[in-house]
């Protein structure tokens, strides 16, 4: 029951949010809310042990789509957002392909490296990717009279898409198909030998999670109007990083405060101008070497000695 | 390709697969050891060349006694490194990986804050005039690579059989428990190779300063090809790294000249694809990754 | 006929020859025990019949159907299932949890039908077989428990019930007894017996233990340096001259 009222507070706030708020920081909000999509999407992976470093390059896959539709074949939003998505996940499965042999470190690295082939290819191909210096002029959303341009409007469609997408990645998690995920990740030998296809089940988590990836792209490309390979580079993988690894993966919910904390970290150290790159490699550092869980571990800690606490104090109803 | 072009370009291949080589070693040593996966190897790499233009062309100093000072300087970042990142987080490649991005962060910062973001620093070139080999041009400061990486991975393979320090960090990367029960102290171990990973980086990027554009972020385009040669090499494996490196370099130089620098980038990728497929372990490696 | 066919069955590594040229042929409804001194290569040749490790030479038929060169969990999927000689299982889910995700050869779920949850049905029947077979190894008072957090004793039972959440035809079980005190090892031989007797599995064991392989199994095959040292009743093997010395030294034998 408290769960569904805090739900329902959470929604409550975001609805009536940009009516409170300023423009700038609406704006502020619909990169923040595409950036929980990105971040969720991430943390599918994680839970069966695969670290990716190129799922930034699926938010380009996404972006890049939804761009060429949209400027080049007229495309109506419908289209290119889930064509978007249905081509990260394509590439993806593309990508993961080779992959499957590796675990863990070379996971990550070959994913690396596969990922900067995808980005290659737009900064290689001045048509129709415009090269290095990416794609202007991608059309903003017109659905039904409503003008997108606007940020508000827009504030609303990406708070709809990010209700369905994390809905959606939530039901994945608590699902038998999360939990094969998290128990692939756990002991790999035992998850074969019960009859779980473990080739395929990292496969499909990949791709789903590059489809994720590749709406939050589509949602980013029609605000920003404009896109570049830098947009998606190894620079933008390590804050994903960042935020994922302070919010931690151990909860659905960890990745989400990480991206919430570290927003408000980066608003807060504007003042800190060229040197905010240092505050956040430190806080990566030390969030790697003294809280390995993240946030998410400490809470998960704090509840458990409330927990106790509770259990010792008071008689079972 | 006419004939001057070609062997222009094995010329250029084996003088790019040595920086590679270098630069490689470095990073398979430091993973040998305890799996030490340093994603701030390219940052090392540009942290080399920024001591040859603090020293040389701002200070004066000659030009080989500063790539010489660049192991040093870059080998302290190395042992600041394992000590502060890599031994809280031993056991756990990924997370010492991710708080290495935190380290180039770092690095990327304090460079451009003091040395300046925007236009590369301009480093003189202290070797005019090109040697004539075959009928091509090799421009000296290019060639001088060649006997440099000789002489380091000499020095190195001379350390790693020959010296009793040297014995016991190979004893380390082939079996930590037994090393440490030999009374082998494990925290000097990984530190000597972090500060040795950390100085090949250094005397690579010290090389190329007066080639390469020397920026806070040059380090960006070496290491994704440092790790891609330490991947198709095998993970650990230094024979391994410096084939992969030579391999590389020719792959590199040939798809450039023909092509461009972007495909022969993608090249690569594509070759370390290929090696995953068919042989997980890399050419040399033993452990799948 | 045989349930599980095995001729010729050969695995090396580099040089060293873990299994050399074994036959061995496993009835339907049979407890067989597979024996032999540390390192005769009895793991080995579990994990060349799960498909862990594919064989160098030989074929192994399940039913009829040549499952050599597939993968573990097709192998499964055919009705093999194996246990692990360490504790395998999965650290941070409940008990039940554990069981349940055995039974995934037993679900049908789509991502479509993860997110719609159309599979619900299908996962309350799935979720009823684990109980039931969480309470036939007498867990159920555990079954919330993280299974991180039981006694060493329960942890392998647990092992077992993974195991037996699949529903296989044969179950392959390694070492089932190993680090077991004398009732837990009683309590793990009485629930093997039933197994057999009330699932109707046809059960392969390696086991250390000589006094329970002797109480428990039909027949024995008896391994030592990689190839079929003996076959045969309990008793047969007992008696059997080779089968000693084998084992000279070591007296539990014939306790």
């Amino acid at each position: 029951m408290m769960r569904y009222l805090a739900a329902l507070a959470v929604l409550v706030g975001f609805a009536i949010m940009p009516e409170v708020i300023g423009e700038y920081y609406v704006e502020i909000m619909i990169l923040f809310m595409i950036n929980l999509i990105l971040a969720s999407s991430f943390r599918l992976i994680t839970t069966c042990g695969d670290w990716s470093l190129s799922h930034v390059v699926f938010m380009g896959v996404g972006a890049y789509a939804t761009a060429l539709l949209a400027k080049f074949l007229g495309w109506p939003f419908w289209g290119t957002v889930l064509l978007g998505g249905m081509a990260s996940a394509v590439i993806g499965l593309a990508v993961v392909f080779p992959l499957l042999r590796t675990k863990g470190f070379g996971f990550f690295i070959g994913s690396f490296a596969l990922g900067e082939f995808v980005r290659l290819i737009w900064v290689k191909f001045h048509f129709p990717f415009g090269g290095p210096r990416g794609m202007i002029g991608i059309p903003s959303i017109e659905l039904s009279d409503i003008d997108f341009y606007e940020a508000i409007p827009y504030y609303y469609l990406v708070l709809l898409f990010t209700i369905a997408c994390l809905a959606i990645l939530y039901r994945i998690d608590l699902s038998r198909t999360g939990k094969v995920l998290k128990a692939i990740y756990a002991d790999e030998d035992l998850s074969r030998c019960i009859g779980i296809n473990v080739a395929r089940y990292r496969a499909m988590a990949f791709s789903v999670s590059a489809f994720f990836a590749g709406i939050a792209g589509v949602l980013l490309a029609h605000r920003l109007g404009a896109i570049d390979p830098k947009n998606f580079d190894v620079n933008t993988m390590v804050y994903l990083v960042i935020w994922v690894v302070v919010g931690g993966v151990g909860s659905f919910w960890g990745p989400l405060i990480g991206v919430a904390v570290m927003m408000l970290v980066g608003e807060a150290a504007r003042p800190l101008a060229e040197w905010r790159p240092l505050l956040f490699g430190g806080i990566l550092i030390v969030f790697l070497t003294l809280l390995p869980g993240g946030l998410d571990s400490l809470m998960s800690k704090v509840r458990e000695m409330l927990d106790k606490r509770t259990a010792d104090g008071t008689e079972k109803i | 390709m006419d004939w001057p072009t070609f062997i222009q370009s094995i010329s250029n291949a084996v003088i790019l697969g040595s920086i590679y080589a270098t630069v490689a070693v470095g990073l398979a040593l430091a993973f040998g050891v305890m799996q030490m996966a340093n994603f701030a190897h390219g940052e090392f790499f540009m942290a080399g060349a920024y001591v040859v233009y603090v020293f040389y062309a701002l200070g004066g100093m000659p030009f080989p006694a500063a790539v010489i000072s660049a192991f040093p300087v870059v080998a302290a970042l190395g042992v600041v490194t394992e000590r502060f990142v890599f031994r809280p987080t031993r056991g756990n490649v990924l997370a010492g990986f991710m708080a290495t991005a935190g380290v180039a962060f770092i690095l990327q910062v304090i460079v451009g804050q003091v040395w300046g973001v925007g236009l590369m620093r301009s480093v003189p070139t202290p070797y005019m005039g090109a040697a004539s080999i075959l009928g091509a041009q090799v421009s000296w400061q290019r060639l001088i690579i060649l006997p440099s990486t000789l002489v380091m991975v000499g020095g190195l393979w001379f350390f790693l059989h020959r010296v009793k320090l040297g014995k016991a960090l190979r004893a380390c990367a082939q079996d930590v428990e037994a090393a440490s029960l030999q009374g082998i102290n494990i925290n000097k171990i990984t530190a000597l190779s972090m500060a040795i990973s950390g100085g090949f980086a250094g005397v690579a990027g010290a090389l190329m300063a007066p080639i390469n554009a020397v920026t806070p972020y040059m380090g960006h385009s070496i290491i994704v090809t440092a790790f891609i040669v330490v991947i198709v090499g095998g993970m650990a494996s230094i024979e391994g790294s410096i084939l992969a490196a030579f391999i590389l370099g020719f792959i590199h130089t040939f798809v450039t000249t023909l092509f461009d620098a972007v495909l022969a980038t993608m090249a690569g990728v594509a070759f370390m694809a290929i090696i995953l497929v068919v042989k997980p372990t890399g050419l040399l490696g033993r452990v799948r990754m | 006929m045989a349930i599980l066919e095995v001729k010729n069955l050969s695995k090396n590594f580099g040089g060293l020859m873990a299994n050399r040229d074994l036959d061995l042929e496993v009835e339907e409804g049979e407890i067989r025990g597979v024996i032999g001194p540390n390192g005769a290569g009895k793991t080995t040749f579990f994990n060349v019949i799960s498909g862990v490790y594919k064989p160098s030479g030989g074929t192994i038929k399940f039913d009829g159907t040549l499952i050599s060169n597939l993968s573990p969990d097709k192998i499964a999927g055919l009705g093999v299932v194996r246990t692990f000689q360490r504790v395998a299982l999965f650290p941070n889910f409940t008990v039940l949890e554990n069981v349940n995700i055995g039974r995934h050869l037993h679900a049908r779920e789509s991502l479509f039908g993860a997110v719609f949850g159309m599979s619900k049905q299908k996962e309350i029947e799935n979720l009823e077989k684990s109980r039931q077979i969480v309470d036939f190894l007498g867990m159920t008072e555990h079954q919330d428990e993280l299974a991180s957090n039981l006694p060493y004793g329960l942890q392998r039972a647990l092992n077992v019930a993974i195991a037996l959440a699949t529903e296989p035809r044969l179950l392959m079980l390694d070492e089932p007894v190993a680090g077991m005190n004398p009732t837990e090892t009683a309590e793990m031989t009485r629930i093997i017996r039933l197994i057999r007797d009330e699932m109707g599995m046809t059960v392969m064991l390696v086991e250390h233990d000589m006094r329970t392989v002797m109480n428990l199994c039909d027949k024995i095959t008896v391994i030592d340096f990689g190839e079929k040292l003996a076959e045969g009743l309990p008793q047969e093997i007992r008696a059997n001259k080779d089968v000693i010395e084998a084992y000279l030294g070591a007296e539990d034998i014939v306790a």
